[in-house]
């Protein structure tokens, strides 16, 4: 199958910047990609350059086989980070225009139009201004601008910023269904969480340079910390019998909870199975890897972070600069 | 195409159907009409009826009687039945045609001329003995600014004549003549009748007293003016003086407004479509050069619109007043092609101002040197359309975008360039409209993405010269 985006040593810079250096990419045709790091790192200028609303200074790209997106553009779709529309303007028009200048013009336009805005929850709103929508309502209609084309590539920039836990869900969901229509997907996120629970490849970019470019799943492999996260039924029980379990290195205090680490290669199940024995548990689990500890280990593995940046480095990795719960 | 297409359209339409612009458009003729038709009816011309004295202090006894004479009501009339006779064998065929058709319209007419004038004064002239003391006279003068017209009194001005005002002091060239009080507030109008009756009375005075004929006198010195006529390939015609000099300005007037409104708005488009972000999601479907095409496209045609609105009322005025013949249709065609190169100029410029700034306050300072631009063919009207060959004028019609502005008045004026001239203005103006597109899609290209401190000139410059 071919590549739907190939770049190879892209450099841009602005002025003394170098917003993007040396960047190689491959992205499969029907993928579902990811591209996070934190803000400033370089996602929006790669996503300017494949789209060719930037030039590089340097290197090379194709995009959906062709050397640049302008000969591809009616079959991409794009949402930028800053979203944008005409205030004075009808969604329907807006929505139609659009459309019409990705090449999506024919007589099922207005009807296809309305399916969609049924499809994100805002049936009805055809006739107001763009400017009477609330902002999460103007983000799901910009949306609908990347994808009533029904592009083959769908490049997304921070889609989840500014939406509710409900409107991120409706919109991770009719991304999965692009996906499966057989689009590819490059997403930009600065939240780990998102790309966590939506990709299957991720590349990592940090101060314009590709510091991971792998699966979710070998992410986890490679990253795995080979750690317990253990709370006892009694909080005053005796921890000391799990200090004797076969295969428990260490026992290290976790906020509420117990941080158990394991030696090498010992078989995390035969630990939880002795470590329930050892102590009644209310919670016993293998902790896995997010992204953002992996972000973390990597950027700290480039060079020493202080606690200050490295707390900043995490901030800048969650949503408000909060932790969120991982589900998925 | 089609995309390019797409986007002027919206430009189009998102310019023309808004309010703003339908009372925009409005605004222009609306007010022409407000100056020509309601002003007139809100000023009261209609002086008031005029009732009084005229106290005369003769020392000559040769004017009096004239005065008195001249200012008789049934002079007056005579007077005004011969005003309004030249006014209507002064006036354009059309309304001659107007007037003799409607079944009114000659007592419409008198009761225009009527209403002008107002009634006829009653102004009876009392001489007073030569030897009055002139300050003494002049008393009755200065109670007449009181408001309450019951207690103003009767004496509304008086003339005081100077003794050699008639015959000639010996020794001395010139002749004497008179002096004037009015009371306060004295309609201007009136006091006009005055000066004309007491000048008419002394010249009779003094033409008697040389013993000559008036009538001689007026046939040796009167010669007609004749109304020339324009001699052209086509035939000729009569000369309107007027015309010639409106035309020009006429012709100007509308290249600017036309190409002013719609670059303008082309700059407002381009700021906002920049400040509400939308600009990423056009550039993600078209290049910036269709986007940049479609869009000066798209105000051309509300340009268009513009010169259509306002050229076709003036051809209605003319046409209305049958001086149609006197509009070279040859002419209409050069306004519409230097329109379109003025206004690709003019559009370039605006399209890389509006792709450079975050906002329209920071487009005042780079719109500096454009406006300059525009004003220089306003300064330069009139030594241009008096003088459309000098070398001034030549010059400037090989500058662009000024040539367009510049050719433009001096074929509309009485002295039009040779073609040559007008062909390679034409060549130097569409050579600089490319090379302007040309710089502005390198702005455009770079400006629209760039958010934050607005570039000055240098930068501009700097992106020009950028691959």
């Amino acid at each position: 199958m071919a590549d739907a985006i190939v770049l190879k040593n892209l450099t841009k810079t602005f002025g003394e910047t170098v917003a993007v250096r040396d960047l190689d990419l491959v992205v499969p045709q029907g993928a579902l990609y990811g591209v996070i790091g934190p803000n400033g790192a370089g996602k929006t200028t790669t996503i300017r350059m494949i789209l060719s609303i930037l030039f590089p200074d340097r290197g090379e790209m194709t995009v959906l086989g062709r050397r640049t997106a302008l000969e591809a553009k009616d079959r991409i779709g794009y949402l930028p980070e800053e979203r944008g529309h005409y205030k004075k303007m009808r969604v329907g028009d807006f929505l139609a225009y659009i459309a019409r200048l990705k090449g999506a013009d024919g007589p099922d336009l207005k009807q296809r139009v309305r399916t969609w805005l049924d499809r994100v929850d805002l049936g009805g709103v055809e006739t107001k201004r763009c400017e009477e929508l609330s902002k999460g309502m103007q983000q799901k209609m910009q949306f609908v601008t990347a994808v009533i084309h029904q592009p083959d590539l769908i490049i997304l920039d921070e889609p989840f910023s500014g939406l509710d836990p409900i409107n991120q869900r409706l919109l991770r969901e009719l991304v999965i269904e692009e996906h499966r229509r057989g689009a590819t997907v490059l997403f930009s996120t600065h939240v780990m969480v998102h790309a966590e629970q939506l990709c299957d490849h991720v590349v990592m970019i940090h101060r314009g340079e590709k510091v991971l470019d792998e699966t979710i799943a070998g992410i986890r492999a490679r990253f795995d910390p080979r750690s317990l996260l253990f709370e006892p039924m009694d909080p005053e029980a005796d921890l000391s019998p799990l200090k004797a379990v076969p295969g428990v290195q260490g026992i290290t205090r976790d906020g509420g909870a117990w941080n158990l680490s394991l030696q090498e290669r010992v078989d995390p199940a035969q630990v939880i199975r002795a470590v329930a024995g050892a102590v009644a548990p209310l919670r016993i689990e293998l902790r896995r890897p997010t992204l953002e500890d992996v972000f973390v280990a990597i950027v700290e593995s480039s060079g020493p972070q202080g606690g200050d940046e490295h707390t900043r480095l995490r901030a800048s990795l969650r949503e408000n600069g909060h932790r969120p719960e991982v589900r998925r | 195409m089609k995309k390019i297409l797409h986007i002027a359209y919206r430009e189009f339409a998102a310019t023309v159907m808004t309010k703003g612009f339908i009372i925009g458009m409005l605004v222009l003729p609306v007010t022409i009409g407000i100056i020509v038709l309601v002003f007139p009816r809100m000023i009261n011309q209609t002086p008031p009826k005029v009732t009084g004295e005229i106290a005369v202090i003769d020392p000559t006894g040769q004017v009096t009687e004239g005065l008195r004479a001249y200012l008789r009501p049934e002079r007056f009339v005579e007077r005004r039945e011969a005003s309004s006779r030249q006014a209507a064998e002064a006036a354009p065929e059309a309304v001659k045609r107007v007037v003799a058709s409607s079944p009114g319209g000659q007592e419409a007419i008198q009761r225009q001329v009527a209403a002008t004038f107002g009634e006829v004064p009653q102004l009876d002239v009392v001489a007073l003995d030569p030897g009055t003391d002139v300050e003494l006279a002049k008393v009755p003068l200065k109670a007449a600014g009181s408001s309450n017209p019951a207690q103003a009194p009767r004496r509304l001005a008086l003339i005081v004549l100077h003794p050699d005002a008639v015959v000639r002091t010996a020794g001395k060239e010139r002749f004497g003549g008179y002096d004037l009080y009015v009371r306060s507030r004295l309609d201007d109008r009136v006091e006009d009748d005055i000066r004309d009756g007491v000048r008419e009375a002394i010249v009779e005075a003094r033409i008697q007293a040389s013993g000559l004929k008036r009538s001689e006198i007026e046939a040796l010195t009167q010669v007609d003016r004749p109304q020339s006529r324009t001699v052209t390939e086509t035939g000729e015609r009569a000369t309107n003086e007027v015309l010639n000099t409106l035309v020009p300005a006429a012709f100007m007037i509308l290249l600017l407004i036309s190409a002013m409104t719609s670059s303008q708005s082309l700059l407002t488009t381009t700021v906002e479509e920049k400040a509400s972000r939308v600009v990423e999601v056009l550039l993600s479907a078209v290049s910036p050069m269709e986007l940049m095409t479609g869009k000066i496209l798209g105000q051309m045609a509300v340009g268009f619109v513009v010169l259509a609105l306002y050229g076709g009322l003036g051809i209605v005025a003319l046409f209305s007043f049958a001086m149609l013949g006197l509009l070279d249709p040859v002419l209409i065609l050069f306004l519409f092609v230097f329109f379109v190169l003025a206004y690709f100029s003019l559009a370039a410029f605006m399209a890389a101002i509006g792709s450079a700034v975050n906002e329209m306050r920071e487009a005042q300072t780079l719109m500096t040197p454009v406006m300059l631009i525009i004003m220089i063919p306003w300064i330069l009207w009139l030594p241009i359309s008096r003088e459309p060959n000098a070398p001034l004028a030549v010059i400037l019609s090989f500058i662009p975008p000024l040539s367009n502005f510049v050719v433009l008045l001096r074929m509309t004026s009485t002295a039009p360039p040779p073609m040559w001239q007008v062909g390679l203005a034409i060549v130097v103006s569409a050579a600089g409209a490319v090379a302007a597109v040309w710089s502005a899609a390198k702005i455009f290209r770079i400006g629209l993405l760039m958010f934050g401190k607005p570039p000055t000139f240098g930068t501009l410059i700097r992106w020009i010269r950028m691959s």
